[in-house]
């Protein structure tokens, strides 16, 4: 098949691969997330603050050294709670740090950020010369994005789903807010399930959608009716939590329980944490 | 044009944060006037059809995809402030459970695609289209323009808060802390980049359902939720 053709079916396929990329990421993580490991086994609440104190120290440091010191501690808190190396460095490495690593290259240059010389070189006539400034800016750039990144997956790859979304509620966020939350993330998988055999359907009864235009009309015919089929679904999916009992007052059904452990771990992390910035501040 | 963790400062996020709680309270008050608890199935799924949006690949010319945000066209089918919530829990769910989009950014992120991008849009939409018949085109151009505007503004939007960071936030020797491009790079990257590809995605996109809707099911357009 030619290339132009490949192109203009990619729609399909990707929209496919878009939603197997969805069903494949939520069903990995729970499985991590059932895995008897040091982060699993912390109560969900205390795990989600400590995560967040750290995410907050992460984005005020500035030292590239004690930010990337946290990535070595979230590397090591994967290997304890036996996420895959390989997963975690593709996770936590790959996509959004290697584009921000893209985009911060002209910063290096004394014409993009002035300064300190660090380097020079001669390349089809033109002079570049990388600065300190814009060296040190984009280290710091690229390693408090893979440090951020990693603790928020770390978090969800170690947390069940439907428990992070649970401590939403724990942490105040109105109840409305939640509930709707909860409910929207069940009928994701739902939908997922239903955009792939949408186009799996396309696919197989079409094959090739030869013009773009044509393509459009197909992914706008198929997204209207997915609209039309979510609006006759939620009357079905009120009735059914009415059957269930439902009142208007949604209730949690798990309660969570910390433990000294979890008390310690979170000690300890407000110490790391102290610690980080405290360095910060003198250096 | 979703904002990583890091992007921007702790006291830009904070700023943003602070920014949405208002929006979030209005958008609360106002959803419980108009929905009632039997909706509330209603805009979890409204939230989920936000996200699966994404999911669905344009083509577009020169053999390329890219997928629409779709916060206009949710505005439009259940309201600006229904929108707001259900695109708020959309990007909510992104950033906490799949990493896509940050905790910290989160009022970034909601300010400008769940409080700018569907009421600019919805406001555009409800402008041109007046009160023309719900099958009309004007509606479609309507739809079309309403998506095309609040894409353009949400980046802007985005624009301004990333050139804003190294104005604020560098040490004495001018090194970035965090987003390192001003406002005369970081504007027109976002903007020409929505203006000239990403918005006309987004309109094709609303419009193309919009008309459709019109033909599957014109309740939508007939005064009620639109």
């Amino acid at each position: 098949m030619s290339n132009a053709l490949n192109k203009k079916r990619n729609f399909i396929e990707r929209s496919i691969l878009s939603a197997l990329a969805f069903l494949k990421d939520a069903t990995l993580s729970e499985e991590y997330a059932n895995r008897k490991g040091f982060l699993q086994s912390l109560d969900p609440r205390l795990k989600t603050v400590s995560f967040l104190a750290f995410l907050v120290t992460a984005i005020s440091l500035k030292s590239a050294v004690l930010i990337g010191s946290l990535y070595g501690f979230c590397f090591i808190l994967a290997i304890f709670s036996r996420i895959p190396v390989r997963h975690f460095l593709i996770r936590t490495l790959l996509f959004i740090p290697l584009f921000s690593l893209f985009m911060v290259l002209p910063t290096l240059f004394s014409i993009v950020t002035p300064g300190e010389p660090v380097c020079s070189f001669h390349v089809l006539g033109l002079n570049g010369i990388i600065t300190r400034p814009g060296l040190d800016g984009a280290v710091l750039f690229v390693v408090r994005i893979a440090t951020s990144v990693s603790l928020v997956v770390l978090l969800s790859l170690t947390t069940r789903h439907s428990e992070l979304l649970k401590v939403l509620r724990v942490l105040g966020v109105p109840q409305l807010f939640v509930l709707t939350v909860s409910m929207c993330f069940r009928y994701l998988y739902l939908f997922a399930t239903m955009v792939e055999n949408i186009f799996t359907a396309i696919k197989s009864r079409v094959g090739v959608v030869s013009h773009h235009r044509h393509g459009q009309n197909v992914v706008a015919w198929n997204l209207a009716n997915t609209w039309n089929r979510t609006t006759q679904m939620s009357e079905e999916v009120y009735m059914a939590m009415l059957s269930r009992g439902y009142t208007g007052e949604p209730r949690l059904l798990k309660v969570f329980h910390a433990t000294l452990k979890d008390w310690v771990w979170l000690c300890c992390a407000v110490i790391i944490c102290a610690g980080l910035f405290y360095r910060g501040q003198i250096l | 044009m979703h904002i990583p963790d890091g992007y921007l400062s702790p006291a830009t996020c904070g700023v943003f944060g602070a920014v949405m709680i208002p929006i979030w309270t209005a958008a609360s008050k106002a959803v419980r006037k108009t929905l009632s608890v039997r909706q509330v199935p209603y805009l979890a799924i409204g939230a989920a059809f936000s996200f699966v949006i994404m999911m669905f690949n344009v083509p577009i010319p020169g053999g390329s995809t890219g997928h629409a945000v779709g916060g206009v066209l949710v505005a439009i089918l259940i309201g600006p402030w229904a929108a707001c919530i259900a695109v708020t829990v959309a990007l909510v769910i992104q950033a906490l459970l799949f990493g896509d989009g940050g905790i910290t950014a989160i009022g970034a992120n909601c300010f400008n695609m769940a409080f700018v991008l569907p009421f600019v849009g919805y406001y555009v939409y409800k402008l041109i289209s007046l009160n023309s018949p719900a099958g009309s085109n004007r509606r479609i151009i309507a739809a079309g323009a309403g998506a095309y505007a609040g894409i353009s503004l949400a980046a802007l939007c985005a624009g301004i808060e990333f050139g804003l960071q190294p104005l604020l936030y560098h040490k004495a020797n001018g090194q970035a802390l965090y987003s390192p491009y001003g406002l005369n790079v970081a504007v027109p990257a976002m903007v020409l980049g929505h203006l000239l590809v990403f918005g006309w995605v987004e309109v094709i996109v609303t419009a193309l359902v919009v008309k459709y809707l019109q033909k599957q099911n014109s309740v939508f357009f007939e005064g009620g939720r639109s």
